[in-house]
């Protein structure tokens, strides 16, 4: 019998909810800028305004009752400022604009934080932002942004949000509400500005000689594109800052022993072979943690600007290209090759 | 223990927020409730006034109680916003952080108090009754909820609270002043919780912000209020054991006089259309006593004999012209009606209200609020002509050697007049023209004896006079009886409106009491005679004489007592307004009755329908709520647009009126530009500061530019001015 019950609220709730969200997915549609009017705000009363209601038939019970007249009337003003309320409720959550940039990226095990402007044309007050998933809000450390007073201008609320896993992570909508100005009234809205987190594995450090760079020898393409474009090989091209981690061999020594600094030289072409982050490459049998030592090579080799491609490929001797990020160097590249390891299905 | 733990983090953490950080988002913590210094003594403030509306009513305990807890979380705030002016006081407060986390006082205490506060409303509940023990309980849990803010939810329900204390305080009292004060206090606690949200708002523009929604609120409550349907109580309720007031059922020399010391208000009267009747025949006539033991008259309840209808077809036929008026009540917590003798009663009232065989009026329940009753009056028709013997009998009744002298001097006066009427007289003339004297402050009689009153003190208030009369005609074989009420009023114009032609109306005072005796005479009935004529003809003339106001004034030590109104002619007027604003109050507020709001819906709408009372409700409704968008949107434009625009339309004024004193005048239809033009071909002298001036000016007025830029520009403006005033300076 009980459990019946509790099984029939569950499903009306799901029911609700799936209903609720279709409706205020057409209510709310995605956008990168939100401006609030009376399509988007809820209204509604909190716990204290059910109380303060409650109150209210209490006096107007106590009014009649008694026949007393301006007990009566107490209780009509009170229920007419309860409306009154509401109003001024809307009125201070009306007109606020928001816009956020809807993608951010980070580790696994980092805060990852979504900012989000909020313009104003005039005081509000109580101003507090959350993501609306419940699931989000639990594991983070502080769950809502509260703004107290806003005045006039552009005000800039961060989100935070604990990344946990790799991958694609949508994080759905932002909750905004104030119970300014009593607290009778709760007046919110569910914004959705598409937001996602590109969660990238946790570098795990590789001890030097655990790994060794290799080339694609059995990529034609690949091959003469590299042949292409690096024509001379062991080519003297700069000289550059020496980089912890750096080989010993390539220091500079002469302006070393002069006391100009460290440095240490780069050839065109320096590295020989074409180098390859290969994932088939990487120790261990888990999937996750070989992606989590190519996440700390990618930014390793960044670091000292090497020029690397990245194969995903899980044994080196499937042909397909398309898990293939052609070698390059570079801040982007690092971006790049850090979505596909996240993305990494 | 955690209360205060709590609060010095939560003060911490606001130190910490409270950093000029308005363009970022602060962290708050989760959980934890802060009050701000100004708010929690704002709270505190408002707690103390709210439990002061009702604070009459409560037990000597519980107030002390009260008290003693109010006082304490007084203390308790005053330490835990000490401040950290110096190192020594910081370290002495965490010093006390300290103790107050390990000491077991507080907690210790505050279970005392809650033991003695539950103690204190369990025994003293059989003396107050039902209702006063739950304002006890409401009172104390209001009182005792400060002292547990934890979260915020704990707030709302000490507001919540708050509001129904003020609510439950209407119930012992409803009169205008009283219900003043409590919407003021209701805005007051609606401005402690706004300044919970908007702290940084100074006190009055957050009184303001409630004030206006306060106002917006009121058309919707008066409409609600006029046209809501009046529903009958649901349940039986506990009726307030307020102590009674004004007259009781048995009287003995001495008494009333102790009623003369209140001013406060018995009921007031209006007659309509009709002027009143003269002071001396304003006896208003509340109980007839019968019953004398020696020392004191009392109301006889006896069943009636007399069926009330028959009484008053015999006063129809005497012939006399009828006046009809409205009585107001004021609550007495008694039963007893006020009328002129004798009346009728114009509507039925549905058995409330009981006439009786002795021509007064009886509720059919304790007075507890405002009744309000019509009434027909036929002055100066006989009352009781016919008198059965058991009346009789009952009316010559006293007890034998009471008052021995008087029983001598009755004897005597059958004796010399023969004609009942003509032995009253004598009695009259007798008070007359002895050494008699009427004062607020008779001797003390032993026993009550009226032997001594008559013959050694020989001075009385009437009631005196009264008893003495009435036993002097019942010893003399005459049936007469003890009339108590009230005598007069004061006549107050200012209620008068002059389109519907209704007069003031007479408000009658617990001073104004007073107590007279009635003889029956043969073919007559009853026949009023008040013996205090004979000794103080004033008083029953047009009211107190100077002497009896100055005996009040020093009895008593009113700031306003009445003779220092006597003396104010402006002071006097004011407190006319006052009583005739708080008689319209009473009249169309306090006691708008059922039947007051059906004859007024169906003079404005026609007959009453449901619909039409839920179309005013929600034309009303949208009414108010448009209002109260369109208010808050044009007071925030107000504020500050209209602020910089005045200053640019100043300064531009005055260099205009700084050129036409040079005799350049601007016509009016000419552009700002143009006159610039005007000036730069004129006047090259002035050009260059004139036309900056302009380009400023015009660029405030018609070119959108931001609220900052706009400020930048006001200032420059003002620069410009200034440049082109000394540039004037220096031409001269």
């Amino acid at each position: 019998m009980k459990i019946s019950t509790f099984f029939g609220i569950h499903w009306l709730r799901a029911l609700f909810e799936r209903n609720f969200n279709r409706w205020l997915a057409k209510r709310i549609p995605s956008q990168s800028e939100h401006s609030l009017n009376s399509n988007n705000i809820l209204i509604y009363p909190t716990r204290f305004g059910l109380g303060y209601v409650a109150i209210v038939t209490l006096i107007f019970l106590l009014g009649t009752n008694y026949q007393n007249n301006i007990i009566l009337l107490l209780s009509y003003l009170l229920a007419s400022f309860f409306i009154s309320v509401m109003l001024h409720s809307f009125y201070n959550f009306s007109t606020l604009r928001f816009n956020s940039v809807n993608k951010q990226h980070g580790y696994v095990g980092e805060v990852i934080s979504f900012p989000i402007n909020i313009t104003t044309k005039k005081q509000h007050y109580d101003i507090n932002v959350l993501f609306a998933d419940k699931q989000l809000i639990n594991k983070s450390l502080t769950n809502k942004v509260s703004l107290a007073i806003a005045k006039k201008g552009t005000h800039t609320v961060l989100l935070p949000f604990q990344a946990t896993k790799r991958g694609l992570q949508k994080i759905g909508r932002v909750i905004v509400y104030s119970e300014y100005s009593l607290g009778l009234f709760k007046s919110k809205t569910i914004l959705d500005f598409a937001h996602h987190a590109i969660v990238f594995p946790k570098p795990k450090s590789l001890v030097a000689g655990q790994y060794q760079l290799s080339g694609q020898a059995d990529e034609p393409v690949i091959e003469s594109y590299h042949e292409s474009t690096h024509s001379g090989s062991d080519d003297f091209s700069e000289l550059k800052s020496f980089v912890t981690g750096e080989s010993r061999a390539r220091t500079a020594w002469k302006q070393l022993a002069k006391g100009q600094g460290h440095f240490s030289k780069h050839y065109q072409g320096s590295q020989g072979q074409l180098q390859w982050l290969k994932l088939s490459d990487m120790p261990g049998n888990d999937i996750e943690t070989r992606l989590r030592y190519l996440s700390f090579l990618i930014n390793e080799l960044t670091a000292v600007n090497q020029v690397f491609g990245l194969d995903l490929h899980e044994n080196s001797i499937t042909g397909n290209s398309a898990k293939n990020i052609a070698p390059n160097t570079g801040f982007d590249h690092q971006q790049a090759c850090l979505i596909a390891l996240a993305l990494y299905p | 223990m955690s209360f205060f733990t709590r609060k010095l983090n939560g003060k911490l953490n606001k130190n910490l927020n409270s950093n000029p950080m308005n363009n970022t988002a602060t962290l708050l913590p989760v959980n934890t409730f802060v009050l701000a210094r100004k708010n929690a003594w704002l709270l505190w403030l408002c707690q103390c006034l709210n439990i002061a509306t009702i604070a009459l009513e409560l037990g000597t305990w519980m107030l002390a109680i009260i008290t003693l807890s109010l006082t304490w979380q007084a203390f308790l705030l005053h330490r835990s916003f000490e401040r950290p002016n110096s190192k020594k006081l910081a370290e002495r407060r965490t010093k006390h952080a300290k103790n107050k986390q390990n000491g077991p006082v507080s907690p210790f205490v505050l279970a005392t108090f809650a033991i003695a506060g539950c103690l204190t409303i369990v025994i003293t509940a059989p003396q107050h009754g039902l209702l006063i023990s739950m304002v006890h309980l409401l009172c104390f849990s209001y009182v005792l909820k400060a002292f547990e803010l934890k979260a915020r939810s704990d707030f709302y329900q000490l507001i919540l609270l708050g509001i129904f204390v003020l609510a439950s305080a209407l119930i012992f009292k409803q009169d205008l002043a009283f219900s003043a004060m409590v919407v003021s206090l209701l805005l007051l606690n609606f401005v402690v919780l706004l300044q919970y949200f908007s702290s940084n708002n100074v006190f009055f523009a957050n009184l303001k912000i409630i004030g206006i929604l306060m106002t917006q609120s009121v058309l919707l409550a008066v409409v609600l209020f006029i046209v809501f349907p009046r529903l009958s109580p649901f349940w039986q309720i506990p009726i307030a054991k307020s102590a009674e007031t004004g007259l009781s059922d048995t009287v003995k020399p001495g008494d009333i006089a102790k009623l003369t010391r209140s001013s406060k208000l018995a009921f007031r009267v209006s007659f309509e259309q009709q002027s009143p009747p003269v002071y001396s025949q304003l006896y208003w006539r509340a109980m007839v006593l019968e019953d004398y033991d020696g020392r004191q008259w009392t109301k006889r309840f006896k069943r009636d004999n007399n069926k009330p209808s028959q009484l008053y077809i015999e006063a129809n036929k005497a012939g006399v012209k009828p006046i009809t008026y409205q009585v107001l009540a004021e609550p007495s917590f008694q039963k007893y009606l006020f009328a002129l003798a004798p009346a009728n009663l114009s509507e039925a009232f549905n058995g409330s209200i009981i006439p009786q065989s002795d021509y007064t009026f009886l509720s059919s329940s304790v007075i507890s609020q405002t009744k309000a009753y019509h009434l027909t009056s036929y002055l100066g028709a006989p009352i009781g002509v016919t008198l059965d013997d058991d009346s009789k009998a009952l009316n010559l009744a006293y007890p034998k050697n009471s008052n021995p002298r008087l029983e001598q001097l009755a004897l005597q006066l059958s004796h010399n007049y023969s004609e009942p009427l003509q032995r009253a007289q004598a009695v009259l003339n007798l008070i007359n023209e002895e050494n008699y004297a009427y004062t607020l402050e008779p001797p003390l009689l032993k026993n009550n004896s009226l032997d001594q009153f008559f013959f050694d003190t020989q001075s009385g208030f009437c009631v005196h006079y009264a008893s003495a009369f009435t036993f002097l005609m019942r010893a003399s074989g005459i049936p007469a009886r003890m009339v108590t009420g009230y005598l007069g009023g004061e006549y107050n114009e200012k209620s008068a409106t002059d389109n519907n032609k209704a007069q003031g109306h007479l408000s009658i005072y617990q001073y104004d009491a007073h107590a007279w005796s009635e003889i029956w005479i043969q073919g007559k009935g009853w026949l009023r005679i008040d013996p205090t004529s004979a000794v103080d003809p004033e008083r029953v003339n047009s009211g107190w004489s100077d002497d009896l106001l100055q005996q009040q004034s020093a009895l008593i030590n009113e700031l306003f007592s009445r003779s220092l109104f006597k003396n104010s002619d402006f002071l006097n007027a004011l407190r006319l307004q006052f009583d005739a604003l708080d008689y319209q109050w009473t009249k169309w507020v306090v006691g708008f009755s059922t039947k007051q709001q059906y004859d007024l819906l169906t003079a404005w709408f026609g007959n009453v329908k449901s619909w039409k009372v839920a179309l005013i409700i929600v034309i009303t409704l949208i009414i108010s709520m448009t209002a109260v968008l369109f208010i808050f949107n044009w007071l925030n434009r107000a504020d500050k647009k209209q602020h910089r625009q005045n200053l640019a339309d100043k300064i531009y004024a005055k260099a205009l009126l700084t050129l036409a004193g040079l005799g350049i005048d601007k016509p009016p239809a000419m552009t700002v530009n143009d006159f610039a033009k005007q000036i730069r071909e004129k006047q090259p002298m002035l050009a260059i500061s004139f036309t900056r001036l302009s380009n400023s000016y015009s660029n405030l007025c018609y070119q959108n530019v931001s609220e900052e830029d706009k400020a930048l520009l006001t200032i420059t403006m003002q620069q410009q001015y200034q440049q082109f005033v000394k540039n004037i300076k220096s031409h001269k």
